[in-house]
């Protein structure tokens, strides 16, 4: 990448050079230096509940296979046969005990495990000439989870997930653990949009600014009583760990009169208080504060929102998590899921998808606003004078850095990590922070796996 | 054996109270007044989308309307769905279409401002009787073409539909949709956004 010191200390002051939203360059270097360590989310264990259930999920170029296997482990594999390479499955989703390969019949469990090699014998003389034994899919470097969540790291030495989430799995909960059994995740609905990745990603973290001016639609026709602009900032970014969001200001009341302001039943009310945390039950009843978008460094992000699914004045709220899965400097697949907690009511689960059709996903309202600009920025992105404009990324801080507004003191906001009311860009500065940081390490180190051949190293 | 696994309104949650009537015997002859009847109505409502004149197509739309728009999901042969649970691109009822249609009203639903150079290309119509004289069910492919700005690629939308249409009786006359399914034909959309109607 071009001036990389340069383009990392610009970022890290909060100025952006334009040409990051879409440089072939930047998004090499991301490849190699930033996707290839990162925690990445690729599915949520409700997608696969039963034995055998699986789905085919992509990290950058590569393809793995998330099954549970006989004994309900989760496992993902590297969606490449042993012998000559063939994508094993060809699916998007399924239910199997085994794979097999198209291309000559070799055959995997839902494990990995090899358990089938056509003329073993003949072919390779047995053991001797290939070691089956013990072989496998390439399992991902890298496995964990969270709430349900299951993520992946191409780096085989990735600290645990938790350790790299940090704080943000404070506000992790509030999306994914309304209930002691979690949540179920349906779709995800997936589409391409010819926009950065990053755009949306640091959008979701903590751009309350534009709630005002691009959704100014979903406002007018009655969806959402919430993003008037005066509202907007009386609520407050946070950022704590490797994630942070945004929240709405409340209206005064207690923490159940505030449940009930977005829309929860009692019922699903009774089991967060259960659920929660004292300290995450304060943001809310204490603070009055409602987490409302997120984003998890560094592509996924979560949002919460309460509209109108009916001709009442009564609001339903919805979860949705999303993927901005890169494919190019230009261009992102988002993957949308519909989040909703496993024990709500049938009821609440039905206007609750219905809320989220309306106003996230590929036909969501609020969501084609969004996305009609991140285009636009992208396509804008790309020439020689983009090049040339630092963009001032610095919302929140003075010129001498003092920042406009003090953070929230910890009897004002209960939840980890810096909380400040207002519109600002901390969020945004640090998502970027913690790239410029990946971007300036070199990628990790990697093993390289040898089949069929006992007792050998790679050839060095 | 065929690959084709027809949608059902019964498989989202949405759609429990949808209008279940369905097609009875082979398709009617291409001279049948009622195919003539059922063809024009769709040839009219491709040009009142092109003209994104939304007014006039929720004018189109019965009370009870489902339309439904599954996502598509590559599974392997024999595997007896080819759909998402639970998940739909559009899974709507007369209300949240209204909203939808109501924001192209506004002055500030930015993605179709400038508006897209939108363009349905309707072919393969086929009509059904059904049980009763005041509904049909009318098979379609359309091909959406859809423009924004200057140089941006235009994007492609696929998709067979199959609508239910009711004779509006009081209403002088006209046929009203009561029901739409429509299937995809990608997995991943290769568009911006569904901010159109098929
Ligand atoms: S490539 Fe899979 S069996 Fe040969
Ligand atoms: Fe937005």
């Amino acid at each position: 990448m071009r001036d990389a010191d340069v383009v990392l200390a610009n970022v890290r002051r909060g100025m952006l050079p334009a040409h990051i939203y879409n440089d072939t360059e930047v998004f090499e270097a991301e490849r190699e230096r930033l996707f290839s360590r990162s925690w990445m989310f690729v599915a949520h264990e409700s997608e696969i509940p039963q034995v055998g259930d699986y789905v085919v999920r992509r990290v950058m170029d590569n393809s793995f296979i998330v099954s549970r296997d006989q004994s309900g482990d989760v496992h993902a594999m590297f969606n490449m046969c042993l012998h000559r390479g063939m994508q094993v499955c060809r699916a998007e989703q399924g239910n199997a005990s085994h794979f097999r390969c198209p291309y000559h019949g070799w055959s995997y469990r839902n494990d990995g495990r090899i358990v089938g090699l056509p003329f073993h014998q003949e072919a390779y003389g047995g053991e001797a000439g290939f070691a089956r034994k013990g072989q496998r899919l390439v399992p991902a470097p890298s496995l964990d989870s969270i709430n349900g969540l299951i993520f992946v790291s191409m780096d085989p030495d990735a600290p645990p997930l938790r350790e790299f989430l940090g704080d943000f799995a404070f506000y992790l909960d509030y999306y994914t653990r309304q209930s002691p059994s979690g949540v179920e995740v349906l779709g995800p609905q997936r589409w391409r949009v010819k926009a950065n990745w990053k755009i949306g990603a640091e959008n979701f973290a903590g751009d309350m600014y534009h709630t005002p001016q691009t959704h100014t639609s979903v406002v007018e026709i009655g969806l959402f009583r919430e993003p008037k602009a005066e509202k907007r900032k009386d609520g407050c970014t946070y950022w704590a760990g490797r994630g942070g969001g945004t929240t709405y200001k409340l209206p005064p009341g207690s923490l159940e009169e505030r449940l009930q302001y977005v829309g929860y039943p009692d019922e699903m009310i009774k089991k967060m208080l259960e659920q929660w945390s004292q300290d995450q039950l304060d943001v809310i009843g204490r603070d009055g504060f409602m987490i409302s978008a997120a984003s998890v460094f560094p592509n996924l992000s979560l949002v919460h929102n309460w509209p109108k699914v009916a001709d009442s004045d009564d609001v339903l709220p919805f979860i949705s998590l999303r993927q901005w899965q890169p494919i190019s400097a230009d261009e992102t697949e988002v993957l949308s899921w519909f989040v909703v907690d496993k024990e709500a009511p049938e009821e609440f689960k039905k206007l609750s998808y219905k809320a989220y059709l309306m106003c996230f996903g590929s036909s969501g309202m609020f969501e084609q606003d969004d996305v009609e600009n991140w285009v636009s920025l992208t396509n804008t992105a790309a020439g020689t004078m983009a090049r040339r404009l630092l963009l001032n990324g610095r919302m929140g801080m003075l010129q001498d850095d003092t920042p406009v507004v003090e953070p929230l003191a910890p009897e004002e906001f209960a939840g980890p990590g810096v909380a400040r009311v207002g519109y600002g860009e901390y969020n945004q500065r640090a998502l970027l922070a913690e790239w410029a940081d990946h971007l300036e390490q070199e990628p990790p180190a990697t093993a390289t796996t040898v089949v069929g051949m006992s007792g050998q190293a790679e050839c060095s | 054996m065929t690959t084709y696994l027809p949608i059902r309104s019964a498989d989202s949650p949405l759609g429990q109270d949808a209008p279940t009537t369905d097609a009875v015997g082979a398709s009617l002859a291409f001279d049948d007044p009622r195919h003539l009847l059922a063809h024009r109505w769709l040839v009219e409502e491709t040009y009142v989308l092109d003209h994104q004149d939304y007014d006039a197509w929720l004018g189109l739309l019965a009370e009870d309307i489902h339309y439904y728009m599954p996502i598509r999901v590559t599974t392997a042969l024999g595997t007896g769905y080819d759909t998402a649970k639970r998940m739909a691109h559009f899974d709507e009822d007369k209300y949240s279409l209204s909203r939808r249609v109501a924001r192209f009203q506004t002055e500030h639903a930015w993605t179709e401002d400038p508006p897209s150079r939108i363009r349905h290309h309707l072919s393969n119509v086929r009509t059904f009787a059904t049980a009763n004289d005041d509904e049909l069910v009318v098979e379609s492919a359309v091909l959406l073409f859809r423009s924004r700005g200057d140089v941006n690629e235009a994007s492609l939308i696929s998709a067979g539909r199959t609508d239910l249409l009711r004779r509006a009786g009081a209403l002088g006359g006209g046929w009203l949709l009561a029901r739409r399914h429509i299937a995809v034909d990608e997995s991943v959309l290769r568009t911006q956004n569904l901010a159109i109607f098929l």
